[in-house]
């Protein structure tokens, strides 16, 4: 699993809640399809992060009146979150002034 | 046909091959596979192969098991939040919130428990208050550990027998004489003196004298005056500040004089304040001795050696010790008097108070005896209430298993659980300790008479004791919740939670053994207050063999001496008076002379202690000795004065002389007389002591108490008859006078004390047992509510049901009773064995106790088991 999934999710997370199938679908979105895992691997990664404190999630009925879980970021999360991206603006720093820009890639 | 709904459980049926799986999660996957699915087909791909391309887009089960495999395995090795830290504050409140919703659900218990042990931390305190008053005696002396006592040994002529009086030279004889010895000290302590300041006019019996070491040995402070000059001049004075504001109210008092028995004065040099110290040293007054030579004693006298009249206190060097000093005292006073075949000791200042029996002392003496019966007393009161605490605490345990076991389920230790025990029994404790402290602060006047003590409450101005009873009642809390904190602590929570658990709460045994001890404790003392009531009436109602009733007696000291023929002359006239006589010693305290004396056919080596007093005229009149032999003193016979001895039988029985005894030769103090009567024996001492060898002789010059025996009717109207006569002579004494039987009374002080605290202790031991007793039996009356219930739907009677309550509490009581019968017999017995002539302890005496046990003990259950009795068996049943 890429380093760079929890912040994603955390970010996702961030704007509002969702459940797992909706928060994948937009990860494939932001990263241009490019995954190198099943979509059954992300269960276990939310979990790992409800673990750690830094979402926490429910069921809830959807509006095409199924149950799902939504995940919520917690308040820990978004911390997280913030240090997270301040880590890797600096990692991102860091390589721009070692060499060529390069994109930004998993 | 492809089926959605099949391959779907088929899907799911694999997936739950893997335990990790939760159902939760396992239905989170499958919403999954379906949107999924649901989006493919709407892109138009058949359903076959969208729900296959679903599948493959989720993943294989195995990967994703593995995936949570993973954080399973790191959440075991995380630590659980569920495991307890080492202390969580978070739960004291909580521990708090419990304790007083407990103290809140169960008010009767806690009233028991909270109040048993207050009256136990009570009753401990004002005992430690008194015990270390008197400690403290003469321990406020800095130079305490150097400072002794010499008194006499006497055993050489009397066994068993001492003396602290000794002859005025010795003090300065034995300070030159060894150099161990630095400084030395006489004191006089049997003075009784007038001391007047212009209007006022006091007779004072403490008023002492000594010599100016004094000040360099002792540490009273000096409030006004230079401890080095006060006793420089000879007719000087120091008072205590209360006997300063006594004569002079708010003057100064430096520099008044005093008048002294109306014929010398002496002029205030300094001012002391021994009130707040305990010194085995009473005085109000304090001279130099010199005074004492010049004006009372002769100063002829300040090197008799035979004149045994005063205490002599020494301080040693730093470095010395009194046992080679001691060693070294041997044979000492045989230098000085060739008959003198005393042996002088010391004995350390702090021994003084506490562990002093010696003769001549004076007579408030401590007794270490006591200090050491009080504080076993103190001891088992504080058991028994602790004992309480315990046994409550253990019975109504079970109400609080299932407490126990939810805290032991969601994770709470053992130790835990043991100190949030403790803290509740500390918590007890410390309420308990706020109630006892006020009640110390209400009872400490009551317990001063009790006592016969002056205590100040104590904290205030010793902070260390509170310190002590805060520590103490920690310690009680604790040693109270060591039981219930590690029996509680012990359940088993799946026990419990199933309800396998026997609710009987604590080991029955413990418990049973509890009870048990209280009832022996409060049997032991109820025993000992009957046993010691009556040994005090037997001593009061004895027939002493004299009429002690209607006599007064008054001080003949200073002049009043001389005047006393005239005074006795006065009073005769007063047709109320029927007699009127005088003896040098008051009939409550004949001493033993020393010497042994001579009789008619003594052999050689004979040797006879005698007690001896001096006495008037009509004084075997007055007291109505009656005389076997021969006839009273009599002023027709002119040689009475000199030569006429009165034996008693016990002395002729002694002397071994054969009847008539009247007219046998007998000598003493080197006066060759004859025998001219034989008294009766009568009880001339305390009834401690048997009747020993007695002898009256008349010596005019040594008369020191004058007797009046007064009709029994009037005799207020007498007495101020008599007080007009004794102002009408302008004595310059004021008229103070007590009663004979008084004072024969207060001989047993100290034995009506120790009834009046025995007493108080039988009371509070059998009040806190039956707290115990009474919160047990509505303990076990609820216990057993459903088994009552059951009884009486069978047909059970309210008295059959409570027979069988309470039989059980009897059976604890019998037992109580038979393991206190032989103690109480045992340290009774011992007790009486101080009395020559005492009471038998009689079978009636532990019946009685027996039955005051049972019938408080009973009448406290039956409160309890009337109530389980008559409870409707609906109330108990209707759950079942």
């Amino acid at each position: 699993m890429a380093a760079s999934t929890r912040p994603i999710i955390l970010a996702i997370l961030s704007r509002r809640e969702d459940y797992g199938y909706s928060i994948i679908q937009k990860v494939k979105d932001i990263t241009g399809g490019h995954l190198k895992w099943t979509d059954g691997m992300l269960y276990p990664v939310l979990q790992r992060m409800e673990m750690d404190d830094l979402i926490s999630s429910q069921w809830k009925l959807s509006g095409e009146n199924r149950p799902r879980r939504y995940y919520t970021i917690t308040e820990r999360g978004r911390k997280e979150l913030a240090s997270e991206l301040v880590s890797w603006r600096n990692v991102w720093q860091a390589l721009v002034r070692l060499a060529e820009p390069i994109p930004a890639q998993d | 046909m492809f089926d959605l709904e099949k391959e779907i459980r088929k899907w799911k049926k694999n997936l739950q091959k893997y335990e990790v799986f939760e159902d939760g999660q396992a239905a989170d996957i499958e919403l999954h596979l379906r949107d999924a699915y649901n989006a493919r087909r709407e892109s138009g791909i058949s359903e076959e192969n969208a729900f296959r391309q679903a599948v493959a887009q989720v993943g294989t089960a195995e990967s994703i098991a593995a995936e949570y495999s993973k954080n399973r395995l790191i959440m075991l090795n995380r630590r659980s939040p569920l495991r307890p830290g080492r202390f969580m504050p978070a739960l004291v409140w909580n521990y708090v919130k419990t304790a007083l919703r407990a103290i809140r659900r169960q008010k009767g218990y806690s009233l028991i428990n909270v109040s048993g042990l207050a009256i136990g931390l009570t009753v401990c305190m004002l005992i430690v208050l008194w015990v270390v008053d008197e400690w403290s005696f003469d321990r406020f002396n800095t130079n305490a550990g150097r400072i002794y006592r010499v008194y006499r040994n006497e055993s050489a002529t009397q066994k068993n027998s001492t003396s602290v009086l000794t002859p005025p030279p010795m003090a300065a004889a034995l300070k030159s004489n060894f150099p161990e010895i630095i400084k030395a000290t006489r004191f006089g302590y049997w003075q009784r003196q007038l001391v007047t300041y212009k209007d006022k006019s006091f007779n004072e019996t403490r008023y002492r004298n000594a010599d100016p070491d004094f000040f360099a040995m002792f540490s009273f402070p000096l409030a006004r005056g230079n401890p080095e000059t006060v006793f420089s001049k000879p007719y000087s004075v120091i008072l205590t500040k209360k006997t300063a504001a006594k004569y002079f109210g708010e003057e100064d008092p430096i520099g008044k004089i005093l008048t002294v028995n109306n014929s010398f004065d002496v002029t205030v040099t300094g001012i002391i304040h021994n009130e707040s110290f305990n010194s085995s040293l009473e005085f109000d007054l304090l001279s130099p001795f010199e005074i004492l030579l010049k004006e009372s004693i002769g100063e002829k006298n300040a090197d008799n050696w035979g004149f045994n009249s005063f205490g002599t206190y020494v301080m040693l060097e730093q470095s010395a010790s009194a046992e080679n000093v001691n060693q070294k005292l041997t044979g000492y006073l045989k230098k000085y008097t060739d008959e003198d075949t005393d042996e002088l000791v010391l004995q350390p200042l702090t021994d003084i108070h506490l562990f002093s029996n010696l003769g001549h002392d004076l007579d408030n003496r401590g007794d270490i005896k006591y200090v050491w019966i009080f504080s076993a007393l103190a001891l088992f009161v504080l058991l028994i209430a602790c004992v309480n605490f315990m046994n409550l605490t253990t019975a109504r345990s079970a109400n609080r298993a299932r407490e126990v076991g939810l805290r032991k389920v969601v994770g709470a230790g053992r130790p835990q659980l043991i100190r949030q025990f403790f803290g509740e029994s500390i918590l007890m404790a410390a309420l308990a300790l706020m109630i006892a402290l006020c009640l110390v602060e209400i009872l400490l006047p009551l317990f001063n008479t009790l006592s016969g003590k002056q205590l100040p409450s104590a904290w205030r101005n010793n902070p260390a004791l509170l310190l002590g009873f805060i520590g103490l009642a920690l310690v009680t809390g604790i040693s109270s919740g060591i039981y219930p904190a590690l029996f509680l602590s012990s359940f088993q929570p799946i026990r419990i939670l199933k309800g396998t658990m026997r609710s009987s709460g604590a080991n029955p045994f413990f418990r049973k053994v509890l009870v048990i001890f209280q009832f022996t404790l409060s049997v032991f003392l109820i025993i000992g207050t009957i046993v010691i009531s009556r040994q005090l009436s037997y001593m009061r109602n004895i027939d002493l063999g004299f009429n002690r009733e209607h006599i007064i007696h008054l001080s003949i000291h200073g002049e009043l001496h001389d005047k006393y023929s005239a005074i006795r002359e006065r009073f005769l006239q007063n047709p109320d008076v029927l007699h009127v006589t005088a003896s040098m010693a008051l009939p409550t305290n004949i001493q033993s002379s020393p010497g042994t004396p001579m009789w008619e056919g003594r052999p050689d080596d004979a040797k006879m202690e005698i007690k001896a007093d001096f006495v008037d005229y009509d004084y075997i009149e007055t007291f109505e000795i009656p005389l076997v032999e021969g006839r009273s003193f009599s002023r027709e016979y002119s040689t009475d004065p000199e030569t006429a001895f009165i034996v008693n039988e016990e002395a002729v029985r002694r002397m071994g002389l054969e009847k008539p005894v009247v007219g046998k030769r007998f000598g003493f103090w080197e006066i060759d007389g004859q025998i001219i009567g034989v008294m009766k024996d009568a009880h001339f001492q305390i009834l401690h002591q048997k009747i020993e060898p007695l002898v009256f002789k008349m010596f005019p010059g040594w008369l020191r108490r004058m007797y009046v025996k007064i009709r029994s009717d009037n005799v207020s109207a007498t007495l101020a008859s008599l007080h007009k006569t004794w102002d009408e002579m302008n004595l310059g004494y004021p008229f103070e006078f007590r009663f004979l039987d008084e004072d024969f009374h207060n001989l047993y002080e100290s034995e009506a004390r120790l009834e009046r605290i025995f007493q108080s202790f039988a009371a509070l031991a059998v009040f806190i047992a039956c707290l115990g007793l009474f919160g047990l039996a509505s303990f076990m009356g609820e216990q057993r509510t459903k088994e009552i219930g059951i009884r009486k739907v069978l047909g059970s009677s309210t008295a059959g049901i409570m027979a069988l309550l309470n039989q059980q509490f009897l059976k604890w009581i019998a037992a109580a009773n038979l393991i206190a019968w032989p103690v109480a017999y045992f340290a009774m017995q011992k007790w009486l064995q101080k009395f020559a002539y005492r009471t038998n302890i009689e079978i009636w005496v532990f019946l009685l106790s027996a039955a005051l046990g049972l019938t408080v003990a009973l009448l406290t259950v039956s409160v309890q088991t009337l109530r389980a009795a008559r409870a409707n068996p609906v109330d108990s049943l209707k759950h079942e």
